[in-house]
């Protein structure tokens, strides 16, 4: 239903482009883009913009994933600790993080590593809140049970309060990874030479709306797969916790 | 008279700017036998019990175990909550070794241990279920198998069966009362049920306000039966403690 959706709206959108007489700088048909799509990747034009985009990504969201998780373990076991830090990591992400990527290239220069800093920031967020509600939602019971099996704090935040908190904690995981595209993709606007950021830049500059949409195109799938690379995660990583009485 | 296994001596314990729930309590229990503490919800009956198991410390008085004062919870209790408090995560196997994992790595006669508790219990060919995929007297007796594994000396019970319907919980009180005997497990088993205490229990403490204020036992037959719950005399000793109930509350 969805697909044959898509094919209707993209079906009236070359329709009303043809008819129209619109011109391929405002609104390019579908089968113009697509053609730029091909030999863009036929070319190999795209491809290192693609490493490009994708290795931002991937490093930003590793270590943005990774302090977060970190973080939000330490504020969740440690309640001094949350209070001291919770204002400034608030007052943290109240600060717009795309505002700081003209700051980020004047500190760092162009290239790989002001994006990836934008990227890790954006993604910190929503991880650390997920992962310090998530360890929150231990039960009492559960607690009490590891107390009387002799368990240490370690394991009882390693055997009991992680597994609890999985589910939170790839939820935040599923959303730091739509906003790390988004992050990317601006980032790279301002301060990329490579990258799908810098090429979508770089069309507006030759005027090139048809080669602007063929990586808008590119973007979004690369959304659509990371978005569905979470779900296959979290159903992999969530079987037992899925699992209802009714299945039985 | 020889020295009892757990002995509970004066012990108080008040929630900060609260009545004492708990307030001077004195009881003794010889080794194997089976106990339950029988009161009204808010009566301070599960509190007790988490003294005995030391997850609470008395603000007065002492509990001993074996003669030696409890230090801190540890595997030589078995405790059973309210609820099976399974890990979702872990199939049935794994949540009955747990008190294993959490010492060292199990051993292929731990996994043997657990599998042989396990088809004592019924649940054999469900040990690589996972918890959400049992019903709920299925997870009770996974819950069981798990207090069971170390096979502890002493084995605290709170309330285990209550959510369960009749038949299934008759169920478990007969494999509950079967395992304890074999191993002869001590026992202190917390309820609000009548039917229940009497049915389980060599003796019965009645609880009320913080204090117990009956010491009833029961000299019904060993091992009991379903069919003894229609019998007069297991009747008549409900209507006691009933009428014991009746003259606490008054």
């Amino acid at each position: 239903m969805a697909a044959a959706l898509l094919l209707v709206l993209l079906g009236l959108w070359e329709l009303v482009v043809r008819s129209s007489g619109l011109s391929a700088l405002v609104l390019p048909a579908p089968s113009a883009v697509a053609t730029a799509l091909w030999s863009g990747l036929a070319s190999g034009y795209f491809w290192p913009h693609m490493a490009a985009t994708l290795q931002a990504l991937v490093l930003g969201l590793a270590a943005g994933a990774v302090v977060g998780l970190l973080t939000g373990m330490a504020l969740a076991e440690s309640v001094l600790l949350e209070r001291v830090l919770k204002p400034y990591v608030i007052v943290s992400q109240v600060v717009p993080k795309l505002a700081l990527a003209p700051l980020f290239v004047l500190w760092f220069g162009f290239g790989l590593l002001p994006t990836v800093l934008i990227t890790a920031l954006i993604c910190f967020f929503p991880l650390m809140e997920n992962t310090l509600t998530g360890l929150r939602q231990v039960d009492a019971q559960r607690l009490q049970l590891f107390r009387m099996l002799g368990a240490t704090r370690l394991q009882t935040l390693l055997r009991l309060k992680l597994p609890t908190g999985l589910p939170a904690i790839l939820a935040g995981l599923r959303v730091a990874v739509v906003l790390a595209l988004v992050g990317v993709v601006v980032a790279e606007f301002m301060g990329a030479s490579r990258g799908l950021g810098a090429v979508v830049i770089a069309a507006q500059g030759m005027m090139d709306t048809t080669l602007m949409f063929a990586a808008l195109v590119l973007i979004a799938g690369i959304g659509l797969l990371l978005y569905q690379g979470c779900l296959l995660l979290e159903r992999r990583l969530l079987r037992a916790h899925a699992f209802f009485p009714d299945h039985a | 008279m020889g020295m009892a296994f757990l002995e509970i001596e004066q012990v108080q314990f008040t929630y900060p700017g609260r009545a004492p729930v708990v307030n001077g309590v004195d009881w003794r229990m010889p080794a194997g036998e089976f106990h339950c503490l029988l009161g009204r919800s808010g009566c301070g009956k599960t509190t007790l019990l988490k003294l005995a198991a030391g997850l609470l410390r008395p603000q007065a008085g002492r509990i001993l175990l074996r003669g030696g004062e409890l230090a801190a919870p540890g595997p030589q209790l078995g405790f059973m909550f309210q609820a099976p408090t399974l890990l979702e995560w872990h199939s049935v196997l794994g949540n009955v070794l747990l008190p294993v994992s959490l010492q060292r790595r199990p051993r292929p006669q731990d996994e043997q241990r657990a599998l042989q508790l396990l088809a004592q219990l019924g649940l054999a060919e469900h040990a690589k279920h996972y918890p959400r995929q049992l019903s709920g007297g299925q997870q009770s007796r996974v819950a069981l198998a798990r207090a069971l594994l170390l096979e502890p000396p002493l084995l605290l019970l709170d309330e285990p069966f209550a959510a369960l319907d009749a038949i299934t919980r008759a169920e478990l009180q007969d494999d509950l009362l079967r395992t304890c005997r074999a191993l002869g497990t001590t026992v202190l088993f917390v309820t609000h049920d009548i039917n229940e205490a009497v049915y389980l229990g060599d003796r019965i403490a009645l609880m009320h306000g913080g204090r117990i204020v009956d010491d009833i036992p029961i000299a019904l037959p060993a091992p009991r039966s379903q069919a003894m719950r229609h019998g007069p005399a297991f009747n008549e000793y409900c209507a006691r403690v009933r009428a014991s109930m009746d003259r606490a509350g008054a």
